[in-house]
């Protein structure tokens, strides 16, 4: 410390006046590394029993008992796969199509109107989205949706409806989920599409194509990297939605059958479990364990996306 | 009609459709919520604190305050951390494999899953610096929403100072301003607009977090009392109030609605989440006029 001191006392005002801010700015980085470092050592330190009890065993066993010690938890995984999945499968196309909406047919003053409507609609919180599924939507996918699919795809294994007295389930989930990533696979989409410079389509117009023609084979070639990166984003946030699955997807220990089907997504188990088990090692050390899966996925992703060339 | 216009028209139909399915989506959503919402949305129901009503439900007082206080505080905490950061990134370091790496960082950080940050506050913050935080806090939910907030005014403030037009600075130093002094005097005014959109960011992103807040501020029926108390087993001894308190917030007011089906109307979730929705898009809202106003002027 009394070097320190002695260092700053050895300068000159000025040269003391230049080093202070740079050295105070160099803190804040610092700071903020070592936190984001801190907690990630954090989350993995405190998961490293569960995986040297369970070995691989924790990621491929589907049994989960915290009275037998036996953790596995493919059944969250395959959940939380799935879940992500059929949301992607719901919200890609159309947000693709409602950015080539808003950035090639939408008239100037109605994409003015519709971009800081969606913008706006980001900021709803994830546990609204949640009650809004569980009291409103629920009823209407009981009574409509579930019987409708079953009744008319049903003979594919995978719209069967095994559970007709209820509504919660993949399909009910994922339609949440998928609302909620519309606007952020929306921004960014049209966000790449517009970035694709004007000559590029005077060019295609040029050779004789229609409009559509140089959407498909100019526009979207070109602004691929940004809707895929727009996509993985989209799929993070899915992943990682903790309240509005707890409510919807049924919390059912099994792998669902069906897209109508229960099931339990990893974020989900952690929450119910987290209040009762934190105080024990071994099942917090589990459900930490969890934890540092989805996080070492999240982390494979963002150096996915950071690779496309996407800006998060 | 030959069969490329055919398909342009068909296309362009099918882009037409989506966007009306999805602002019907959007916009349905939001309508339902108020029609389920006006049943309990009264101004005795949001001024009065929960537990001033007999049974559960029925006032979110205490949860307004409770969520004013933690995206405020948060976003106090981050903002200094963030911008400081984006400064020393965008002009005092030398791009190369470390900043790189810390760009990474910060992007992971970024997409941490909530429930993730949520148990780490949990575990550390709430059970083992509880002689701090004093467990379930404002404190501890306040540093937990602060880091998950970091990158998010980082991001903005590095995309404000990028829009810095070079030739300002280069004057500044032409001048002979020193480095900090064209920082301070120019980048960082110049910048002030795109690091106040992402503060207003950071104050939504924190006010509409439910899981992190539910692991680290708990929930409570009781305004935020400002006053300290002697307290064994506290640091100093001491237990101070509000920050040391259990505090309560809207989204796990609306949360509760769901955990007591039978003891609170869904009603009172949606009016919950109504006047949530009503405070983000306000300070939204605000800041957006604030900024015109004063680029006019």
């Amino acid at each position: 410390m009394a070097q320190i001191t002695h260092y700053f006392l050895k300068m000159n005002p000025d040269e003391l006046r230049s080093k202070l801010p740079h050295l105070l700015l160099l803190t804040c980085v610092l700071a903020t590394a070592a936190i984001t470092l801190f907690f990630i050592a954090f989350i993995f330190k405190t998961a490293l029993p569960v995986f040297e009890s369970q070995g691989l065993g924790f990621i491929t066993g589907t049994k989960w008992s915290y009275s037998e010690q036996v953790y596995g938890i493919r059944i969250f995984i395959i959940g939380t796969l799935v879940m992500t999945a059929v949301t992607l499968l719901l919200a890609v196309p159309l947000s693709v199509f409602t950015a080539i909406f808003l950035s090639e047919f939408a008239p100037v003053r109605v994409a003015g109107i519709m971009r800081p409507t969606i913008e706006l609609l980001v900021g709803i919180p994830s546990v609204v989205y949640g009650i809004f599924g569980l009291f409103v939507l629920e009823n209407i996918f009981q009574d409509h949706i579930d019987p409708f699919l079953s009744g008319t795809l049903g003979f594919i294994p995978f719209f069967s409806d095994p559970s007709p007295n209820s509504g919660t389930g993949v399909l009910l989930a994922s339609t949440i989920l998928a609302v909620m990533i519309l606007p952020t696979i929306i921004a960014l989409s049209e966000d790449a599409m517009r970035a694709v410079p004007f000559e590029y389509k005077e060019a295609s117009f040029a050779l004789g194509a229609t409009h559509w023609e140089t959407i498909r084979k100019v526009v979207l070639p070109t602004a691929s990297g940004g809707i895929l990166a727009a996509t993985v984003l989209g799929m993070m946030r899915a992943m990682g939605e903790t309240m509005a699955i707890v409510m919807l997807l049924g919390n059912s220990a099994h792998i669902p059958s069906s897209v109508l089907d229960t099931g339990y997504a990893m974020t989900s188990k952690i929450l119910n479990d987290i209040g009762y088990y934190c105080a024990m090692d071994e099942p917090r050390s589990a459900l930490f364990g969890i934890a540092a899966v989805l996080f070492a996925m999240e982390i494979i992703f963002v150096a996915a996306a950071r690779k496309i060339g996407g800006k998060l | 009609m030959n069969k490329r216009t055919l398909e342009g028209h068909i296309f362009k139909a099918i882009s037409y459709i989506a966007a009306a399915i999805t602002l019907l989506a959007l916009v349905g959503i939001l309508g339902r919520i108020t029609l389920e919402a006006l049943p309990s949305l009264s101004l005795y129901f949001i001024i009065t604190p929960e537990s001033d009503v007999p049974g559960l439900g029925g006032g979110i007082a205490n949860a307004i305050a409770g969520t004013l206080l933690l995206s405020i505080l948060s976003t106090a905490l981050a903002t200094p951390l963030a911008v400081g950061t984006a400064v020393y990134l965008k002009r005092y370091a030398k791009p190369g494999i470390l900043v790189r790496a810390f760009g990474f960082l910060l992007d992971v950080l970024a997409g941490t899953p909530s429930i993730v940050l949520g148990i780490f506050g949990l575990l550390f913050l709430v059970y083992y610096m509880k002689f701090v935080t004093g467990g379930f806090s404002l404190i501890a939910g306040t540093i937990a929403l602060t880091i998950l907030i970091l990158p998010v005014i980082e991001r903005a403030a590095e995309g404000a100072i990028d829009t810095v037009p070079s030739e300002l600075e280069e004057a500044s130093y032409a001048l002979g301003a020193s480095k900090w002094d064209t920082v301070r005097r120019i980048t960082v005014p110049f910048a002030l607009t795109g690091i106040l959109t992402g503060m207003v960011l950071g104050i939504g992103r924190a006010a509409e977090e439910s899981a992190v807040v539910i692991l680290t501020a708990g929930y409570t029926q009781f305004m935020p009392e400002f006053k300290v108390l002697p307290r064994e087993g506290f640091l100093f001894g001491m237990k101070i109030y509000p920050f040391q308190d259990l505090t309560a917030a809207l989204p796990i007011t609306v949360y509760r609605s769901f955990e007591f089906p039978h003891l609170i109307p869904a009603s009172n979730g949606f009016a919950a989440a109504f006047v949530l929705i009503v405070i983000v898009m306000l300070i939204n809202a605000a800041t957006r006029m604030l900024l015109w106003r004063s680029r006019i002027g």
